[in-house]
């Protein structure tokens, strides 16, 4: 492996995406005031862009974005893949670790070619579905898997060893004075003021690990064989002007042998559709004259043949019945679905476009201030899978934020005003007479009314005189209940809480 | 380990002197969180002082919140009495909402800055601010005004830490026996509880015996069983060595949290008074109730914790409006 100019830019660019992407995410928080908006992370994404569009029939604002890295793709090829992608610069990290053990196999050409054939199905899966009105391409899609998988077990990872180290430090080793000053500084900067937990995260966890274990097999398997958005700059990238050519090639057969995506042939000529600009095979080449360049610079080498990589029948066929399994679900849908019994975020759309317009990033559950948004599993039905839905008893809906909205790239959860956010209802507060401490023990308490942020309280409280004891007792008013789950997370009533929101 | 012949080599001696320290640095590091464990457990509280003010209490009234607090200091003798120099102080507001001063449901912020400043010239090293909101904190503490107020004055405001608390002990039986407080605001040489004078669906009002409920962790929701009584004995573990009531916005109905402008009332008042119960009792007349309807009031006045005598007490009412 040699090293050179183009690679040691490439591999700045990587670092600095990869970065830049945790950084965005890491200040996904309160006051969400950073230069960069977590929702541009996904609308320079074209497959998630073009294919929610297509399946809402709308024009989603980020189409602008995902045009212009696609007219990018055209002049330069699949750059995006190579020098930008969050989960490919992680897979090429692993594959660094992964390389010493593994001996590289020669693949041949046909074995290649099949290899890479499984994107292109799953692209033409989703192509299909969201033209039938079926989004299904936040499933594959790898800014979302990275995102979701960033948020939502790295970040909380190692903000809970810092914040426990420092507790360590502070109240094991008694160290107090300036390290208790540096953590609060800590805390209300950087760290942020709560460690955040999202139930079975380890299942998103082992999605990325999976991912993650095939590219110690083989380097980039996944960006090879299954990547959907690499699929969709594939086929940008075979009009690419930008084109690796080379004179006088001996066939050693170096370059092929080291291409992480298995883009070159035996004859030495490559897939253009498949090459990510790595620019190994620049410094790899013993003779050193493999480049790349522009069709107009003059130098027309030996390039390489045309791409002919068709479509058997039998791929045609398999495409043919993977379509419609797919749009199977989509007619049967209204039977797989289950009445919605979970608490959506606020100004989430109505639950059938919500499904489809969700693309399960992680991006409100990981700005939710309370920790209160947390992933579905299969409440909802198995199309709600990793949706966001509000679990009161962990935390509650803030009356006064609206961040959930603001970071939702696709609109899913509709960013509204504050005035407007305050008429969204979630749900409905009901009290359980049969635990509540003043209903059933005539104790005092008034937890939940006290808490109510409804200027008007949505929870009344109704004196009563009790074998001469005089108790206050909650009632929801179901005019003024905005269902934010707030009386639920604070009623004192363990283990099961004696007031509780239900979706409506 | 040892060669055959029973000599230590060099090697040896090196490797045994290394397995040595880093055992003697275990030990240590396991010695040391054994005691600060130990010593976590339980706190006394913080003794009475029992310093005296020029009067029992000072209400002040006017336009301006940071002047009227500063007249009701002054006229206390001045925040000298005390903040000793080069002391530890804590101030604590009631931060517990995510709403605006406007909104009158967290103590006005202007109060707040006047007492940062009349603390460190009496001569403070360090002022703390701190609160345990309800809503979030973060919001709570940029909303309410008071965290950039606060810093501006060089005040030391943070996010307290609910894992950082001793458990209360109380030399009688009480229902908050063992419930952790935030060591912070135990360990400090003044306590000023500066709470806003608000409508409260159980105690009525809420004024400075429940603003202390912000000091403590755990399931709060549990200390409202039987809330007068436990507000009492918290008052008796803090003992705060002056209480100042803001009440120049009067949330007069509900409350705690408010939201509405409409109910709100301008009282344009501060007191101030070094016994809790006073305190309370006289804002509680400014809000237009009898003290002794006010359950902690009267556990208090039975307890001979402090006075809600008004008409014995020695109070200087200073500006130009009378209740």
């Amino acid at each position: 492996m040699k090293t050179g100019k183009w690679i040691a830019l490439r591999r700045a660019s990587q670092a600095i995406f990869l970065l830049l992407f945790v950084c965005v995410l890491w200040s996904t928080t309160h006051p969400l005031n950073g230069p960069l908006s977590p929702q541009l992370l996904f609308k320079i994404d074209p497959l998630i862009m073009i294919f929610t569009s297509l399946s809402e029939r709308i024009i989603l604002p980020g189409l602008v974005f995902a045009a212009a890295m696609l007219a990018a793709t055209v002049v330069f090829g699949r750059f995006f893949c190579g020098w930008m992608c969050p989960l490919g610069s992680t897979l090429d990290l692993l594959g660094c670790l992964g390389r010493k053990g593994i001996k590289r196999r020669k693949e041949v050409d046909a074995v290649n070619a099949k290899v890479r054939k499984p994107k292109f199905f799953l692209f033409a899966v989703i192509a299909v579905s969201a033209a039938a009105g079926l989004q299904l391409a936040w499933v594959f899609d790898p800014l979302v898997i990275t995102a979701r998988f960033i948020s939502l077990n790295f970040i909380p990872a190692v903000t809970l060893s810092i914040d426990k180290f420092f507790i360590w430090l502070i109240s094991g080793l008694d160290l107090r004075g300036p390290v208790y000053d540096l953590y609060r500084s800590l805390k209300s900067s950087v760290l942020g003021i709560n460690v955040y937990f999202f139930s079975h995260s380890f299942y998103i966890f082992l999605f990325f690990a999976a991912i993650c274990a095939s590219a110690l097999a083989v380097p980039r398997l996944w960006c090879r064989s299954l990547c959907p958005l690499g699929a969709i700059y594939a086929l940008t990238a075979k009009a690419a002007f930008l084109r690796r050519t080379f004179e006088s090639c001996k066939n050693c057969g170096v370059c092929k042998s080291n291409c992480r995506m298995g883009a070159i042939k035996d004859d030495a000529g490559y897939s253009k559709g498949e090459c990510i600009l790595c620019m190994d095979c620049i410094y790899d080449c013993p003779e050193n004259i493999t480049r790349f360049s522009w069709p107009s610079a003059g130098r027309e080498g030996s390039g390489p043949p045309p791409d002919r990589d068709g479509m058997t029948r039998r791929d045609f066929l398999l495409l043919s019945a993977l379509t419609v399994s797919s749009l199977g679900f989509e007619f049967n849908r209204k039977r797989l679905r289950r009445p919605r019994n979970v608490i959506r975020p606020p100004a989430a759309l109505e639950e059938a476009e919500f499904l489809d317009r969700c693309i399960r990033c992680g991006n409100c559950m990981k700005v939710c201030p309370t920790n209160g948004l947390q992933p579905v599993s299969f409440q909802s039905g198995i199309e709600g899978v990793w949706t966001p839905q509000l679990v009161p008893e962990i935390g509650y809906c803030e009356y006064n934020c609206t961040l959930c909205g603001r970071t939702c790239p696709t609109g899913a959860i509709r960013g509204v005003t504050l005035e407007r956010k305050h008429e969204t209802i979630l749900g409905l507060a009901q009290v359980d007479r049969s635990i509540c401490i003043a209903w059933a023990e005539n104790k005092q308490c008034v937890v939940c009314e006290e808490h109510c942020p409804v200027s008007d309280k949505a929870i009344k409280l109704k004196r009563e005189a009790v074998s001469g004891i005089e108790v206050l007792r909650p009632i929801v008013d179901v005019n003024l209940c905005v269902g934010c789950g707030t009386c639920q997370n604070k009623c004192p009533v363990r283990p099961v809480r004696a007031i509780r929101v239900s979706p409506i | 380990m040892l060669p055959d012949n029973g000599k230590i080599t060099r090697r040896d001696f090196f490797k045994f002197s290394f397995a040595g320290l880093a055992l003697v640095a275990a030990g240590d590091i396991i010695f040391r969180t054994a005691k600060a464990f130990a010593q976590q457990g339980a706190s006394n509280g913080r003794p009475k002082k029992n310093i005296k003010g020029k009067h029992d209490l000072v209400c002040a009234k006017g336009d301006d919140p940071y002047a009227i607090t500063v007249k009701a200091v002054d006229a206390m003798g001045g925040m000298e009495r005390f903040v000793k120099k080069g002391s530890v102080v804590v101030i604590k507001p009631n931060i517990g909402w995510d709403r605006t001063p406007e909104q009158a449901a967290d103590t006005n912020p202007l109060v707040v800055a006047a007492l940062i400043d009349l603390c460190f010239k009496a001569g403070a090293k360090r002022v703390n601010i701190f609160d345990i909101p309800c809503s979030d904190a973060r919001r709570s503490y940029e909303n309410s005004g008071i965290q950039r107020i606060a810093k501006e004055k060089g005040a030391n405001v943070y996010f307290a830490d609910d894992w950082n608390t001793a458990k209360a002990k109380f030399g009688y039986a009480s229902p908050m026996e063992g419930w952790p407080v935030l060591r912070d605001a135990i360990e400090c040489d003044t306590f000023i509880n500066v709470p806003v004078l608000k409508h409260h669906g159980l105690t009525r009002l809420t004024l400075s015996m429940k603003n202390l409920m912000g000091v403590c962790a755990g399931n709060r929701g549990i200390i409202h069983q039987d809330i007068a009584r436990k507000i009492v004995d918290l008052t008796d573990f803090i003992n705060p060595e002056l209480t100042v009531i803001d009440a120049v916005r009067f949330l007069y109905r509900h409350g705690p949290t408010g939201g509405d402008l409409n109910d709100v009332k301008k009282l344009d008042s501060v007191i101030v008074a070094t016994d809790p119960t006073l305190a309370d009792s006289y804002a509680a007349r400014l809000a237009g109730l009898d003290p002794l309807s006010l359950d902690n009031i009267k556990i208090a006045v039975q307890r001979k914790f402090g006075s809600a005598d008004l008409d014995k007490a020695d109070i200087a009412v200073l500006g130009s409006r009378l209740i």
